[in-house]
């Protein structure tokens, strides 16, 4: 009796630890309308997979958009909103399973393009829209001379300081130069009662885009004319002021274990002198109303002119059998990037414009200025390379290395992945 | 048991009749996701996620060579076997101070549920925050303690990570095992521990030689469910270690998620085959286990 008990309760475990594992592998299949109509018959209702850049504003806006786009075109539009955290888990699960949406928002196109999963601009966006969209952002939604990469709104990196904390240490003036930044940072960190200079951000979460921000302005690139640059001398020197701003400990403690998040709260509570921001940190700031702090133009090594690192997400769109959606697709952009629609969204998440006639209506938003000024000239990552695809999750999880470690050593080891992934 | 025809005689299709939604359960639930799960393993994927076609064994050769799988493996025997024993250590002292008598028992039983109650995830953040080196209430505590000069960075440090996730990792498996545990003693007559008594016993051999034997059946589950559970514990150890690049701190549970969306692999096929190893891996260790207690049983007697 025992046996057959102990054997019951063998398979039972067994069982147990399938299904476990099974949920484990995450393998959640949304329920996406079916669209591939017999025939090649025409689409009435696309699927929209969005990203959830904010509570309470992406759901309103997509809700908004869903009931004019079926006013105004007959076309109905089904959308789902997922938030960062899982959308890539989900968009490469429904790709798995044969169910892309119609069109996805995300943060990279060019390995979507690459497999030959997207409509190009020439079947699914008017030229108008085309021309409006600023050339920066054409230049890197084109993957082998088609553009895919359509871009939904983008955002660009300034240099945020706390002015408090400038006043107290006796900075007159935010930095010009990267000798002059580490300065503030020092005395700033001199102050003492837990204050660090600059908050440097070099965890997993998005150290590709801090990291961008200050290679840019050392004249630095991570591919330039089709080869790999990721371990030039000016990255190396670049990389190495960053280690040698922790080892001082001008930095908060740990930069290669913070992540951005937490490197916005540091700043937030007004224990942090300096960092890089976006228009959405200013809007935090402010509605805390806490924190007294300055937009500049990010300090360059040698005090030539700020460049500053740009970041679009894009809109892509799928083709299905047939290509049954491409009518729907195309008036869903028609739609999308008409100025009360775009701009409204953009406007409500806190970001910046895509388009030239965006450009033309944020201009009037003085706080707004010190992004748009350098927006249309504003360096992006290679994301028209699928190799970027990989290379950025790479970065992601070694770049911290180097601030315990050999910062060329890391660098090689980056360039070394890249080019054999490309 | 079901012997042909003895007991009021039904035919065998009645029997499959009954038996379907359970068979239905067990295709749906079970087979048909591990089914899909091998099929993954052996197929090439981009990194959107798009097949390209078979892959043969190459994704298991593949899980195999990976630089971090040696590191990872180690860290989740440590995790399991830590977690697992201070959990039934501490859940055998705690059942058995839950089984006596005292006033307000009742609610502190309650208090004890509620870390399983709560969301995995948000008892995770939770403990971010606790052991936030800036603002966390533990490095505030042990400073104004005097215990330590400077915070811990319980998280970011490499010799406190694991000892961090750990205590996380014992604090939400407490509640079943103590439950467990107050069943067990429950269930142990009382008889037999006065007549132990009038016997003269200690209350270390009463435990020892009474309590302790007859609590075997509850301290299997109790130790196989958590193995099962701890090794599978994803949230934990995702959540704490989120900051930390590579594969430092990752169990075999979050190094498949890591490979299938985070890595520089990003590769939902080698993710697949990791995870198949992982069923493998956590069945061997509870068939071992349970024939290391069938064995004793057997020596016992």
């Amino acid at each position: 009796m025992r046996s057959m008990k102990t054997s019951a309760a063998i398979a039972g475990m067994a069982l147990a630890g399938l299904v476990l594992a099974a949920c484990g592998g995450g393998t959640g299949a949304g329920n996406t309308p079916d669209n591939t109509v017999g025939g090649g018959a025409e689409t009435k209702t696309i699927k929209l997979v969005a990203a959830e850049y904010s509570k309470d504003n992406t759901k309103a806006f997509w809700d908004a958009f869903a009931k004019t786009y079926k006013e105004k075109t007959g076309y109905s539009l089904e959308v789902q909103i997922i938030s960062w955290d899982n959308l890539d888990q989900q968009s490469s699960t429904m790709i798995q399973n044969n169910q892309a949406p119609d069109i996805l928002n995300l943060n990279a196109y060019a390995s979507y393009a690459k497999d030959g999963l997207l409509y190009s601009s020439d079947e699914v966006l008017p030229e108008s829209v085309k021309s409006d969209i600023l050339p920066t952002f054409v230049k890197y939604g084109t993957y082998q001379g088609k553009f895919y990469g359509f871009p939904d709104l983008s955002s660009a990196r300034a240099f945020f300081y706390n002015t408090d904390l400038f006043t107290e240490a006796g900075i007159a003036n935010p930095p010009k130069t990267w000798a002059e930044l580490e300065d503030a940072a020092k005395k700033i960190t001199g102050l003492g009662s837990g204050n660090v200079g600059y908050a440097l951000p070099l965890g997993p979460e998005e150290s590709q885009g801090e990291f961008s921000m200050w290679l840019f302005n050392n004249g630095g690139t991570w591919k330039d004319q089709g080869k790999w640059t990721i371990n030039s001398p000016q990255n190396v020197e670049t990389l190495t002021f960053l280690k040698k701003l922790a080892d001082q400990k001008l930095t908060q403690n740990n930069p290669a274990r913070t992540n951005r998040a937490d490197a916005f709260d540091l700043f937030k509570s007004g224990k942090a002198g300096m960092i890089i921001g976006f228009s959405p940190l200013a809007a935090a700031l402010d509605e805390d109303g806490k924190v007294k702090y300055a937009v500049a133009p990010f300090p360059t090594n040698d005090g030539s002119e700020s460049k500053t690192f740009g970041v679009t997400d894009y809109l892509m769109a799928f083709k299905k059998p047939g290509n049954s959606n491409q009518a729907a697709v195309k008036a869903f952009y028609e739609l999308y990037y008409q100025k009360d629609q775009i701009n409204t969204w953009i406007k409500s998440e806190g970001f910046l414009p895509v388009t030239q006639s965006g450009i033309e209506e944020f201009r009037s938003d003085e706080k707004l200025k010190v992004y748009l000024d350098t927006l249309p000239n504003a360096q992006l990552t290679p994301t028209d390379d699928p190799t970027w695809d990989r290379v950025k999750l790479a970065v992601q999880q070694n770049l911290g290395r180097a601030m315990t470690g050999d910062p060329k050593a890391v660098l090689d080891e980056l360039q070394q992945t890249a080019e054999s992934a490309s | 048991m079901l012997r042909g025809g003895r007991v009021g005689s039904v035919h065998p299709l009645v029997a499959l009749l009954w038996l379907a939604p359970a068979l239905a359960l067990i295709l749906g639930v079970v087979l048909y996701p591990a089914i899909k799960l091998f099929g993954a393993s052996r197929s090439e994927y981009s990194i959107t996620g798009l097949r390209r076609g078979d892959a043969g064994w190459d994704n298991y050769a593949k899980v195999l060579e990976h630089p971090s799988l040696g590191t990872v493996l180690a860290n989740t025997v440590t995790w399991v076997v830590a977690v697992v024993a201070v959990t039934i250590l501490l859940g055998l002292a705690l059942a058995q101070f839950l089984v006596k008598q005292f006033p307000g028992r009742r609610y502190v039983r309650w208090a004890v549920i509620v870390p399983w109650a709560a969301s995995l995830i948000i008892t995770s953040q939770l403990f971010v925050l606790l052991y936030d080196y800036n603002y966390g209430i533990i490095n505030h505590l042990l400073i104004n303690v005097g215990l330590i000069d400077t915070p811990i960075d319980f998280l970011g440090d490499d010799s406190w990570t694991m000892f961090s996730m750990v205590v996380v990792g014992v604090f939400v498996s407490l509640p079943f095992t103590i439950f467990v545990f107050i069943a067990g003693l429950n269930a142990i007559p009382d008889d037999v521990l006065e007549a132990a008594t009038v016997d003269g016993a200690s209350p270390w051999q009463r435990y020892r030689r009474i309590t302790l034997p007859l609590l075997r059946p509850a301290l299997m589950i109790a130790t196989v469910l958590n193995v099962i559970y701890v090794f599978n514990s994803f949230p934990i150890v995702y959540t704490l270690n989120d900051r930390n690049p590579g594969y430092l701190h990752d169990t075999t549970i979050t190094f498949m998620y890591k490979l299938a969306f985070k890595s520089q692999e990003k590769d939902v096929g080698m993710s697949a085959a990791a995870g198949i190893f992982n069923v493998l891996l956590i069945l061997a260790v509870v068939l071992i286990y349970l024939r290391i207690i069938n064995w004793r049983e057997e020596t016992s007697r």
